[in-house]
């Protein structure tokens, strides 16, 4: 990316200052590669719609889109990194629903108002899965378990306060059940960690255990969402067990709040084009992804029922500074 | 057996695609620019091209990534050796005394010895890859928190075998490394650390610090030195080792490319770490071990084939169980996916066909490896002859150019020059640099996993003595931590050797750096 970025920039460099380079840059916005920047790592669910709409978006911006990777802290040195970007539009970032965690754990320079939304790709609900070995068949085993066995159930996440955690709180909140919470850095360890049997659920989304569905390696006992998945069908509602949690990850593009509307008003126009190419929604699909385009006023009207929601449930919890 | 002879197929169906082969030769020759430019490293290199491949076949795209990955481990090592400048953190264990050789004028057979060990490193885990891989993958599952957490101990401890003369001051520098690595976020809580409210800080800023205290101190250094028309060193007289050399070695390489491969698959540990475990061991089971820190060619050949038999190793755990083994496999799960092949144990069954045929491409990516880098060592060898005053501010400038394009990051450059003034003083008092580099990969590591460790087992310590492969390392970890010592406290009842250091002081210290 910083290579191909660097020689980019080299190149156009070169060509425009010889011509009129400072009106040029004032006027259209991109005159250079985009850096998108990922608040987690590499393979995960977050990673791979940031990938797929570059792909997609790259056809629809005269300047390349190259995702970055700025991973710790649960996604805040990503997200923080976002904020503080130059407002230029050059350093965009995939805002996920950590933007409205964590400010509440008091570890965030930022909160939900310090970004302009631009376009939401897709959401994913949590879901409680275990290992296919595991004695709970059903949802209602693995709770009744953790009943007779309060703090000794370990459920692995993606980081302490980030939204699996919050999602598992919100499960023993809801259901009066205690669980003892593990942080990975990110969903991909924590996956890793239950396929060796070293916890005894992950609270991750479908998609980042889809692989290991398919492959009879792990189950899925429970969806966190309103309905059921449309990748495992088998799958039931949270809600249908009458246990009344629904949380779910979300992603999207943000720019930093200062960004000019017209950067902003391009970044839109061409994220729209790019969500209703076949190909992206395809690409989503293909990773077990839920496609849920929003654009960027609707996506501020989710962001910020989601930031009221997490207030409240994170005080209850203590998480909340 | 089957696997040769769909290994044979996948060989037959490659050589029909004449552009996948092209597309790897592009990776791989890639793959080495980027390994040797300080900042670049293997990880960032598959990132870059993962937007290119989405258009191609997965064979070619996915032969590219892997001759980019091969590529990039490998290359690192042509500018520690040369430079002491390390290209990937892995090569931080090469530089050690990959350029003692080069100031000894051997600087060519230890490229050449470099390159073959990569090779059959690489090659070996390949192999391994192909043959054993439903073996070996559970292995990597066994690893929870406290194995890697013990993992980092024993990777710590290899500070005592890396500080050259002195043990107390590599631990002195490993203790700095250690502090270095507590800047940043907590691992668990997420709460920042003396980050001074620098957003820049929350991640430690590890590669502009490996560079600035090899690199950039080195040139600071030869700043001194008023000879500045005078090259380095005379051009490469040799470069493929004599045989009655490298047949010495061979036993060598067989060992450090077992231990890539089992790090490889140990999740989130990668080619650095395994470079560093390969040079301890070497060094423990070799007949000369005084002379490592002072241009052992089998420092080099460990270094190399350790760090290249991680490829397999990571590659292995990747594509059948889909949990990467480190960064750049990580990065090729994404890229897999995207292709529409879902890594894990269903990918040998429905994609058998292109697995092996993938698996003949990464061999011959190896054997395209082997050719590049030894057709371009006689070239890079050059970069000796120039006279140092062209060849010190060129050194600088790489420096500060590898170091931005890490993050874009301006702030990066400072902490990359300053690290290079320390660096250079700490070269004058003799405090070695790699220790710091180790405690920087090896430190938050350990963190992260102990505490980990801790939440799993509900706040108990018995997981450092119940479990087997932990309470494995940590035996190891201490060996090597007191195997100095022991040494000196062996000569001494001995009455050779006349002791300098008084061997209670040491032990009091050696102790504590868990």
């Amino acid at each position: 990316m910083k290579g191909y970025r660097f020689v980019t920039g080299a190149v156009v460099g070169a060509l425009t200052s010889a011509t009129m380079m400072v009106a040029v840059q004032a006027a259209e916005y991109p005159t250079k590669a985009i850096e998108l920047i990922v608040p987690y790592a590499a393979g995960g669910g977050t990673d791979l719609v940031a990938r797929a709409y570059a792909d997609a978006v790259n056809r629809h911006l005269p300047q390349s889109v190259g995702v970055v990777n700025k991973t710790g802290g649960g996604g805040a040195v990503g997200l923080s990194e976002i904020m503080a970007a130059r407002p230029d539009g050059y350093r965009i970032g995939m805002g996920t629903v950590e933007i409205t965690t964590l400010p509440n754990l008091g570890v965030a320079r930022f909160t939900a108002d310090d970004f302009t939304p631009i376009a939401r790709l897709n959401a994913e609900p949590s879901a409680i899965t275990v290992n296919a070995n595991a004695p709970w068949k059903t949802i209602e085993e693995f709770l009744a378990h953790a009943k007779e066995n309060p703090g000794k159930v370990r459920i692995g996440n993606s980081g302490t306060g980030a939204i699996w955690h919050l999602a598992a709180e919100a499960l023993a909140t809801k259901s009066g059940l205690k669980f003892s919470h593990i942080p990975y850095d990110g969903a991909n360890p924590a996956v890793t960690a239950l396929l060796g049997n070293h916890i005894e659920a992950v609270s991750v989304s479908p998609a980042e255990v889809s692989s290991h569905i398919a492959a009879g390696t792990l189950r899925i006992l429970a969806v966190m969402d309103d309905q059921r998945s449309k990748a495992f069908p088998d799958a039931p509602t949270l809600k249908e067990k009458g246990i009344d949690v629904t949380v779910a990850t979300w992603r999207g593009i943000v720019v930093p709040k200062k960004t000019p509307a017209n950067v902003v008003e391009t970044l839109r126009a061409a994220s729209k084009k790019a969500v209703e190419e076949q190909g992206f929604r395809d690409q989503l699909t293909k990773m077990n992804l839920s496609y849920a385009y929003l654009d960027g006023p609707e996506y501020k009207v989710a962001m910020e029922k989601d930031a009221e929601m997490f207030k409240v449930l994170m005080k209850q919890i203590g998480l909340a500074k | 057996m089957y696997e040769l002879d769909m290994l044979l197929h996948g060989a037959q169906a490659l050589f029909n695609q004449p552009m996948a082969l092209l597309l790897a030769l592009f990776g791989v020759t890639l793959g080495i620019i980027i390994g040797a430019l300080p900042g670049l490293t293997a990880t960032m290199g598959v990132a870059i091209l993962l937007p290119f491949t989405f258009g191609m076949d997965p064979l070619s795209g996915l032969l590219m990534i892997s001759g980019v990955f091969f590529g990039g481990i490998y290359g690192g090592s042509v500018t520690a050796i040369l430079l002491k400048i390390p290209g990937t953190p892995a090569a931080a264990a090469t530089a050690i005394d990959g350029f003692e050789l080069t100031k000894k004028g051997q600087a060519g057979i230890a490229l050449g010895t470099a390159t073959f060990s990569s090779f059959l490193g690489g090659t070996a885990s390949v192999f391994v890859l192909i043959f054993l891989a439903p073996v070996l993958a559970r292995f990597a599952l066994e690893f929870s928190a406290s194995e890697s957490f013990a993992l980092a101990v024993f990777g710590l401890s290899i500070i005592a075998s890396i500080s050259g003369v002195s043990v107390i001051k590599g631990l002195i520098s490993g203790f700095l490394g250690l502090l270095l690595a507590t800047v940043g976020l907590d691992p668990m809580g997420g709460f920042p650390r003396y980050t001074g409210g620098y957003t820049e800080l929350f991640n430690v800023p590890f590669i502009p610090v490996m560079i600035g205290l090899f690199a950039a101190a080195e040139a600071f250094k030869s700043l001194e030195d008023p000879q500045v028309r005078a090259g380095m060193a005379a051009a490469l007289d040799r470069i493929i080792p004599p045989w009655y050399v490298f047949r010495r070695q061979l036993g060598n390489i067989a060992r450090s490319s077992g231990l890539g491969i089992i790090i490889g698959m140990i999740p989130g540990a990668g080619a650095d770490i395994a470079a560093f475990v390969a040079y301890n061991e070497a060094k423990r089971f070799s007949k000369t071990p005084e002379n490592y820190g002072k241009g052992e060619l089998g420092a080099v050949a460990a270094c190399e084939s350790g760090a290249n038999g991680c490829t397999g190793g990571a590659l292995l755990t990747m594509l059948t169980l889909g949990i990467p083994g480190d960064a750049v496999t990580a990065v090729m799960l994404g890229a897999l996916t995207l292709q529409g092949l879902q890594p894990g144990p269903l990918l040998f069954k429905d994609h058998a066909d292109l697995v092996f045929t993938l698996f003949a491409g990464m061999l011959v990516c190896y054997v395209m490896m082997l050719v590049v880098g030894l057709g371009s060592l006689r070239f890079m060898g050059r970069i000796l002859q120039m006279p140092k005053s062209v060849l010190t501010p060129a050194i600088l400038a790489l420096c500060i150019v590898g170091t931005y394009a890490i993050n874009n990051s301006i702030f990066d450059i400072w902490i990359m020059l300053a690290a290079g003034v320390v660096g250079y003083f700490m070269q004058k008092w003799d405090f070695p640099a790699s220790p710091v580099v180790l405690a920087l990969i090896m430190g938050p590591m350990a963190e992260a996993n102990f505490r980990r460790a801790l939440s799993l087992s509900n706040g108990s310590y018995d997981f450092l003595y119940t479990r087997p492969i932990t309470a494995a390392l940590l035996a190891i970890a201490i060996v090597t931590l007191m195997l100095p010592l022991l040494r000196r406290l062996w000569a001494e009842r001995s009455g050779s050797g006349p002791s300098t250091i008084n061997p209670a002081a040491g032990s009091s210290r050696m102790g504590t750096p868990e």
